[in-house]
């Protein structure tokens, strides 16, 4: 009892608030994409998903790759293919219906006038074919077709498919109480499973119902049956009560209007509270899964520097940051999330010293700060200056015993460094990269680098970037001094 | 009617007053080190591997740190005054030695010498200065393995 006291006296009020509206967003995303396409593609993403961290569980390392990698694809395919459904919920709608109103599915349709208008067709083998769109958008799949825009009517439906007819052989498409398209051409069905019975009529309304969620009705000219296409399955209607019931479902008005309003009231309570619970257990997964441990090296970044002055030293790069929190949040933490940011809008000339507090490192919500080490950066700052400073050749290795180096000349003697004032104070000379000797048998010349050191010391701009040495080289002989001496001069 | 100083106070007025300005007037009479200067000229400079006599021997710009010891050769003519001259020994930048060599008209020369080690390896220079702490010349080396 006291840790469950404890455990909520532990929740904030911002993780209230983090749980509240990710569920509503849940719940928004349910209500207007349910009963479309994409709500069921949706579905399989994440049961893929599921099926990925199963996989994972289980150790089923070349399973859970695949399925990871059709999860990233189908992500993205559900974009391109459902872009039209995606636009029309995001854009055709205002704000307030995105983020209060109920779509409903298209209004009811003069159910027992199509009802009995289908059967009378059926009974004379004139062949029909009526859509019935739900929310998907049918203007890609539905290829020609002529405007309409007719109130729904027995005499209308049976002149329209009358044999003479110009139109009678394409679907009409009924919105409500009204035919809004007529002659329209619908996508056959490539499926090789429908009965052979089966004529274009019945292959378009299947072709249209398995790639939409509307409801396609087809009265067969041969047969004199009536059916009913929707999804990926057909069937036939033998009574006019089961034509009626699955046009009203489908259109979203059941007989009983208060028993309808019921249920859809009864299905988004159980939306929302399946939100919330899905949402309350990916948060409690999040941040309150087992406590884990993880430390990352985060390079310093000095902030708001005087922009005179500039850093010539610092003792450290970077600092080793550990961090705590639950399992879930630091496996998908990433070390750029970590921020390591000192101010310097107090720092002095010369060497400062500071502190690494915790309000110095910025993390992501839910981790905790654990440690830093090193606790305390000291940081150099200095004014920037200039200085020419003459050139002296760093010698190392071993000259042949027999030789004597003379001299060496590097050309141009001098060059101009820029860095820190107080380092170019205390330097009188500028060195060269390291010149091996072992190789100098005779007089000659080289190109050299300058070893700047510190590194925060530069050339110039402007100057040369590499110097040449002159060096000369001499026996060693049994020549007494003053003539050894002519010798070096020469 | 005029009182007369008495002696004793004559003395303390002497002291006190008259032997600052006997020193003052000593100090003024010796030449600054830079005036001493004036007319030195240093005709010839080296750091070699021996001396012979006041004679450079294999003057180089890189000795082997098997050497025990590597000197400086200074020769000026003409030196106008007895005067003193330092010879300053850097091992990159950091003064390693400053050895004061005093010079005697009309002209003299005179060396200095630094013994070297395995650990001094790497770029040397010895700077020439006046008793007034202005360079004459600056020599540069490398003491190698």
């Amino acid at each position: 009892m006291e840790n469950f006291l404890l455990f909520f006296s532990s929740i904030r009020w911002q993780d209230i608030v983090d749980i509240i509206l990710n569920s509503y967003i849940l719940f928004r995303l349910y209500v207007l994409f349910r009963g479309t396409h994409v709500f069921r593609v949706l579905i399989g993403i994440a049961l893929l998903w599921f099926s990925q961290r199963v996989a994972v569980a289980l150790g089923l390392i070349l399973t859970s790759w695949a399925i990871q990698g059709i999860t990233a694809a189908a992500a993205l395919i559900i974009i391109v293919v459902f872009r039209n459904e995606i636009r029309s919920v995001l854009q055709a709608k205002n704000l307030k219906a995105i983020l209060w109103g109920v779509p409903h599915r298209t209004s009811k349709t003069q159910v027992e006038i199509i009802v009995e208008t289908a059967f009378e067709l059926a009974a004379k083998k004139i062949g029909a074919i009526m859509v019935f769109p739900g929310l998907d958008d049918l203007d890609e799949l539905i290829q020609g077709g002529i405007r309409w825009d007719g109130i729904v009517s027995r005499e209308m439906i049976k002149s329209i498919f009358w044999h003479d007819n110009p139109v009678h052989d394409g679907a009409v498409i009924v919105e409500g109480t009204r035919i809004k398209k007529v002659g329209a051409v619908l996508p056959l069905s490539r499926r090789d499973d429908l009965p052979s019975r089966y004529g274009t009529r019945h292959r378009a309304a299947v072709g249209l119902a398995e790639m939409t969620d509307a409801m396609v009705l087809v009265v067969s000219e041969e047969t004199g049956t009536v059916a009913l296409a929707k999804g990926s399955e057909i069937r036939t209607v033998r009574t006019r009560d089961a034509l009626a019931e699955a046009l009203e479902e489908h259109a979203g008005s059941m007989k009983g209007q208060w028993g309808y309003k019921k249920k859809e009231k009864r299905e988004l309570a159980i939306a929302a509270l399946a939100s919330l619970v899905l949402i309350t257990a990916v948060w409690f997964s999040f941040t309150r899964g087992q406590e884990s441990l993880v430390a990352f090296d985060i390079p310093v970044e000095y902030v708001n520097r005087n922009p005179a002055t500039e850093i010539v030293d610092t003792s450290v790069n970077t600092v080793h940051v550990g961090l705590s929190g639950s399992g879930t949040l630091i496996k998908s933490i990433r070390p750029d999330q970590v921020k390591v940011r000192l101010d310097l809008s107090k720092a002095v000339v010369g060497r400062n010293a500071y502190v690494i507090t915790s309000e110095d490192i910025s993390l992501p919500p839910g981790v905790v700060l654990r440690k830093v080490r090193p606790s305390a950066v000291e940081v150099a700052i200095d004014v920037p200056g200039e200085k020419t400073l003459p050139i002296q050749v760093d010698w190392v290795g071993k000259l042949r015993k027999d030789l004597i180096l003379t001299n060496a000349k590097v050309l141009p003697a001098k060059t101009k460094i820029k860095g820190g004032k107080s380092i170019l104070k205390s330097l009188s000379t500028i060195y060269t990269e390291k010149v091996r000797l072992d190789q100098i048998e005779k007089s000659g010349s080289l190109k050299v680098n300058l070893a700047l050191d510190p590194a925060t010391l530069k050339i110039a701009p402007g100057s040369k970037e590499s110097f040449t040495v002159d060096y000369f080289v001499q026996k060693r002989s049994s020549l007494s001094p003053q003539e050894q001496k002519v010798t070096a001069r020469q | 009617m005029k009182r007369k100083c008495p002696p004793l106070l004559l003395v303390i007025f002497w002291l006190v007053i008259g032997i600052p300005a006997v020193v003052a007037s000593q100090e003024t009479t010796s030449p600054p080190a830079e005036d001493r200067a004036k007319g030195l000229t240093l005709v010839e400079a080296d750091v070699c591997e021996q001396m012979e006599g006041t004679t450079p021997v294999n003057p180089a710009v890189v000795f082997s740190s098997n050497l025990d010891k590597i000197y400086c050769f200074s020769s000026f003519d003409p030196v106008p005054g007895e005067m003193d001259i330092y010879h300053e020994w850097y091992r990159k930048d950091k003064l390693r030695a400053k050895i004061k060599l005093t010079l005697k008209p009309p002209r003299w020369s005179t060396f200095s010498s630094m013994r070297i080690r395995k650990s001094d390896a790497g770029p040397w220079r010895v700077d020439i200065t006046d008793g007034a702490g202005q360079v004459l010349k600056t020599l540069r080396f490398s003491v190698t393995e």
